[in-house]
């Protein structure tokens, strides 16, 4: 569960001035159900995902991640998310059951449990066939799957995927799409970012659309369906954006 | 940790380069110096004669050996800066009249004081002008009855009064503290970068910040990650060196007719380590605190490269002649550890500079350090775009 109260965001750029990223949003994602935040480059999107995961902390206002204050409890909010997003990188010299085993011990999981923790990861994800290898001798798909596997070592009750599928191929995006799928089915709350279009009218239940760190419209397709009289969430957005 | 075992970059710096170079530093330097300083000296040398009729006896005397050989050229001062000859001689015409009479002549080397060779030149062919002389005084002496012992009626005796160690540790004392210093730095280099500018590179700074770690951790982490390397680089220095200055002794000696002992105490060689630690620490947080400032790992051996030479010039304080450790010394930083490091390497303990700069050091570490944390606590400087 995400629930955000104007949560605020706002950079000093030197050549920029005040750029306000995060603006007074408040949005609420709940369990069992994917909420799709679409936005241009450079909307929000990543600033407002960054602020939930608690890697930067809000100018102003504040929210709540799976029941913990994302000011006041900054650690037990992580315990709880996973975070996935185009820029966490994976540690190349590592080999794939290294990372895990290493993240599951970032997340406090103890040498016993840690074990079949791992097992019961890599069986899951089906990358037993890579399981000692190199992380950089391994394909972009195999990364992917390492990836997720890492978010998902400390059985998060929420998601924050940041364009999880920027830049990969077709199968990989499945994949992920996939496994998007089945955390919602598991009743995890699913915050996703894209600015693929078709993506988002797949999978989200709830559609936000941010423009200029402004969230400008919620509410299921159908919704947005109906306000704007517009069939394609592409054209929607075009719509909305645009006015 | 093991991330950065595995990163050859880091490896190469941190452990190759200590092992590997003391040795060679030792062993390499001095032999291709020595075979070099040998291989010149075997050398025939070329000289050019002018008034050879005049001094004809000598010239036998001289060309009698391999050392020399007369080369015939029409300008001799041409011919030497071509090359063609390592120098030239000029005698006068009335040189052996002269000399025969008891009375005395003179004789002009021409050289090129720009040029070793000819340099070298130069003082094999006064050696023999001064042997030739020396065989003419004595057979002026043998003439008038006269012992030749007369010319030296005082018997100067030299007695090097330093203990071998000290000997070794005088020669060592310059040099080795500059270079553990600086493999200090080196040591810690690579990873610091590396586990900054290159994360961020990565991206594996920004999935490192989503664990349930503090900040404070991560930085302790990588802190402690450097220091180690910069840590086992002194160790393996320390060893290294020890080894190959006791290896090193025989070929040493024979630069001089001093005997020369590279016995290091095994007190020397704690203290050295034990002063180097907090001079490693304070690196390791530089370093860091500098590197994150970087987007790329290019970006960040940009910014380090500066501070090398903010690392060499004071580590370089042993080469100046006559600075000896003082109150305020004592507080400079690299410069104070440079000098304890000569003076603990000599043998000398002064316990109150030692420890003063033991803490001061660690004092500039912790402030560094406490630097570094706040770092890490930027979003600014963790997210520079």
């Amino acid at each position: 569960m995400i629930v955000t109260k104007n949560l605020t965001k706002i950079f000093q750029d030197k050549k920029r001035g005040e750029i306000r990223a995060v603006d007074s949003v408040n949005i609420e994602c709940k369990p069992g159900r994917v909420f799709g935040l679409l936005g241009l480059n450079g909307a929000g999107k990543t600033s407002l995902m960054r602020v939930l995961s608690t890697i930067l902390k809000p100018t102003s206002g504040t929210a709540r991640v799976a029941g913990c204050d994302i000011i006041n409890e900054p650690e037990k909010v992580k315990e709880k998310i996973g975070f996935l997003s185009s820029d966490t990188g994976l540690y190349h010299r590592l080999t794939a059951e290294e990372t895990v085993s290493y993240f599951g011990r970032l997340n406090g999981i103890g040498e016993d449990k840690l074990k079949n923790r791992v097992d019961e990861i890599f069986e899951r994800f089906d990358m037993n066939e890579f399981r000692k290898r190199r992380v950089d001798k391994l394909s972009t798909g195999m990364k992917q799957k390492i990836s997720i596997a890492r978010t998902f070592i400390n059985d998060p009750e929420v998601l924050i995927l940041d364009e999880p599928t920027i830049g990969l191929d077709v199968v990989t995006s499945r994949g992920i799409i996939q496994f998007i799928r089945e955390s919602k089915q598991a009743n995890e709350c699913i915050l996703f970012s894209t600015h693929v279009m078709w993506e988002a009218q797949k999978l989200c239940d709830d559609i936000a659309i941010i423009h200029q760190g402004k969230i400008l419209e919620v509410g299921t397709l159908d919704e947005l369906r109906a306000r704007t009289g517009l069939n394609d969430l592409d054209d929607i957005f075009v719509k909305i954006v645009g006015e | 940790m093991l991330e950065t075992l595995r990163d050859r970059r880091t490896l190469i710096s941190t452990i190759l380069i200590p092992i590997i170079l003391f040795p060679v530093l030792m062993f390499g330097m001095s032999a291709v110096v020595m075979t070099m300083m040998k291989k010149t000296e075997a050398e025939t040398t070329q000289i050019a004669v002018i008034g050879e009729e005049f001094a004809s006896s000598f010239i036998s005397f001289l060309l009698e050996g391999d050392d020399f050989q007369k080369v015939n050229v029409e300008d001799f001062k041409s011919a030497l800066k071509e090359k063609e000859i390592h120098a030239a001689l000029e005698f006068p015409s009335d040189f052996e009249k002269e000399l025969a009479q008891g009375e005395n002549s003179e004789a002009t080397i021409y050289y090129d004081g720009a040029e070793i060779r000819s340099s070298i030149a130069k003082e094999k062919l006064s050696g023999e002008l001064k042997d030739y002389q020396d065989s003419v005084v004595t057979e002026r002496l043998r003439e008038r009855n006269i012992e030749k012992s007369i010319l030296h009626p005082i018997k100067i005796n030299k007695e090097n009064l330093a203990p071998k160690e000290k000997m070794g540790g005088f020669m060592l004392g310059m040099f080795l503290p500059y270079m553990i210093v600086i493999l200090a730095m080196v040591g810690a280099m690579y990873p610091a970068i590396d586990l900054t500018a290159g994360e961020k590179e990565r991206g594996t700074l920004e999935t490192i910040l989503v664990t349930p770690v503090s900040r404070l951790d991560i930085a302790t982490g990588k802190f402690l990650t450097v220091l180690t390397a910069s840590v086992i680089t002194i160790i393996l220095a320390t060893v290294s060196m020890s080894v190959s200055a006791g290896l090193g002794l025989g070929q040493m000696r024979e630069f001089g007719p001093e005997p020369v002992s590279f016995v290091i105490r095994p007190l020397s060689i704690l203290l050295l380590f034990l002063l180097m630690l907090p001079l490693a620490a304070l690196f390791s947080s530089a370093l860091l605190s500098v590197s994150l400032f970087a987007k790329s790992y290019k970006e960040a051996q940009s910014y380090v490269s500066p501070l090398m030479f903010v690392v060499i010039l004071p580590a370089m304080i042993n080469f100046i002649p006559g600075i000896e450790l003082n109150w305020g010394l004592a507080f400079v930083p690299i410069v104070n550890i440079s000098l304890a490091a000569r003076e603990v390497l000599l043998g000398t303990f002064h316990w109150e500079f030692i420890g003063l700069i033991f803490v001061s050091t660690f004092l500039y570490a912790s402030f560094s350090i406490f630097v570094t944390k706040r770092l890490f606590e930027k979003e600014e400087v963790l997210f520079k775009t």
